[in-house]
């Protein structure tokens, strides 16, 4: 943490920030427009591939290890302290997200735009897994039971082969995972775009900015 | 506790987290008050008659099971136990809470960061929606693609334009992320509860595994 500096945490703080105000006005907004149901197809992703630019985008101007995971932190704690943001799901989400960001930029070592794409294509790529991770925490074992039955029932009313869900699961899959690597590509661009304009050059891994 | 406890043991945990709520911490009940809520729990009893065990009750045109029914309370309740214990938790945690803890933590600049983004929220927001009615003005919709990015460069160099202000405001009055005195974290009367409440419980627990 001591290669951090004052400027290094008001980055952060202020990355944590956007990613929160976007978690709280658009992603409340979609929430209030679609039923929860799409938040499998639509909101999650949306969030998700925002979320992902803005933190992937502080990383061009927090070159340090770990602080794509400390803008996850800060999100995830602002949703936290807001007004009706106190839910267990999407504060698992960010964390997660910024952690899988973060264990790629670590082992890409130096800023590369491969590492943005790879970790913004998992960090919404996670999206998908997480609603099963969260539903087995919150319900318990049984809930296995319960989506194989509807799963077996849903087939046979729709005269499906049951294999076919799991061809939907991995189509949802591929679209997140593209989502996801679009969003890092786009924070790469960001990235350099408004170091541009302010005229700054980009920090060098481990360069401490003052 | 409430992952480990069913039946009869789980209801009494729910009404003691009740309890707790009411003496303690009524915010945190607030969760009680969501239709949302009350809709994520229910579903998880009505599905469980429907897709759990062997039907051997009839109602009217459905053949229900007594062995889902169970389940499906059981799942309900440990939703509602493990949501209610996360909303209780939360309800009492402020932002000075959090800044201190990272303190005692050693991550004095994460709290740091945590209360910038709190604070600078509004002022965030506000500056992204200035900026996106300025390029709507100005006819940027025509190119909605260009104008994207222009809001996107522009309301992310503003934010960093901004960091600088509390970077300087920061190091006047001498901000040292890396050093000072750790804040203490006050003890109240509701923890001291808490953790005899959980010494007890986990006392019952490995009374019950023995």
């Amino acid at each position: 943490m001591s290669s951090y500096t004052v400027r290094d945490w008001v980055t952060i703080g202020l990355f944590g920030a956007l990613w929160g105000a976007v978690e709280m006005t658009l992603g409340s907004y979609l929430h209030v427009i679609f039923p929860p149901q799409a938040n499998t197809f639509l909101t999650g992703v949306v969030m998700g591939g925002i979320g992902v630019a803005v933190a992937l985008t502080g990383r061009h101007f927090v070159p340090n290890r770990g602080s794509v995971f400390f803008i996850g932190v800060v999100t995830a704690l602002v949703k936290l302290l807001s007004p009706g943001g106190a839910r267990l799901g999407p504060f698992v989400a960010i964390l997660v997200e910024s952690a899988l960001m973060e264990a790629i930029l670590w082992l890409a070592r130096a800023p590369r735009r491969w590492a943005f794409v790879v970790g913004g294509a998992l960090a919404v790529g996670w999206n998908l897994p997480h609603k099963f991770v969260m539903m087995r925490v919150l319900y318990g074992g049984d809930v296995v039971q319960v989506y194989t039955k509807m799963l077996q029932e849903g087939s046979r009313m729709l005269g499906l082969d049951p294999s076919a869900a799991l061809l939907i699961l991995a189509v949802l899959l591929t679209i997140r995972l593209a989502v996801g690597g679009v969003a890092g590509w786009g924070a790469w661009g960001l990235g350099g775009a408004v170091a541009r304009r302010l005229g700054r050059r980009e920090p060098a891994p481990g360069e401490v900015v003052r | 506790m409430v992952v480990l406890l069913d039946g009869w043991w789980l209801a009494a945990l729910l009404l003691l987290e009740m309890a707790f709520g009411l003496v303690w911490n009524r915010e945190g009940l607030r969760l009680l008050r969501r239709p949302r809520f009350w809709t994520f729990l229910l579903t998880a009893v009505a599905l469980g008659p429907f897709l759990i065990g062997r039907p051997d009750v009839v109602v009217g045109p459905f053949h229900l099971s007594r062995e889902g029914l169970a389940v499906g309370l059981e799942m309900a309740g440990r939703a509602f136990g493990l949501t209610l214990a996360f909303s209780l938790g939360l309800g009492s945690l402020s932002l000075s809470d959090v800044v201190a803890l990272f303190d005692r933590l050693g991550l004095r600049g994460l709290g740091f960061a945590t209360a910038l983004a709190v604070n600078l929220l509004g002022a965030l927001r506000e500056m992204a929606a200035v900026t996106w009615q300025t390029i709507r003005l100005r006819g940027g919709m025509r190119r909605p693609g260009l104008a994207l990015r222009l809001f996107l460069i522009t309301t992310i160099a503003n934010t960093l334009h901004y960091g600088d202000a509390v970077v300087s405001a920061a190091t006047v009055r001498a901000f040292d992320p890396n050093g000072g005195r750790a804040a203490s974290l006050p003890l109240r009367r509701a923890d001291l509860w808490l953790a005899a409440l959980l010494i007890g419980c986990g006392g019952v627990l490995l009374a019950l595994a023995g």
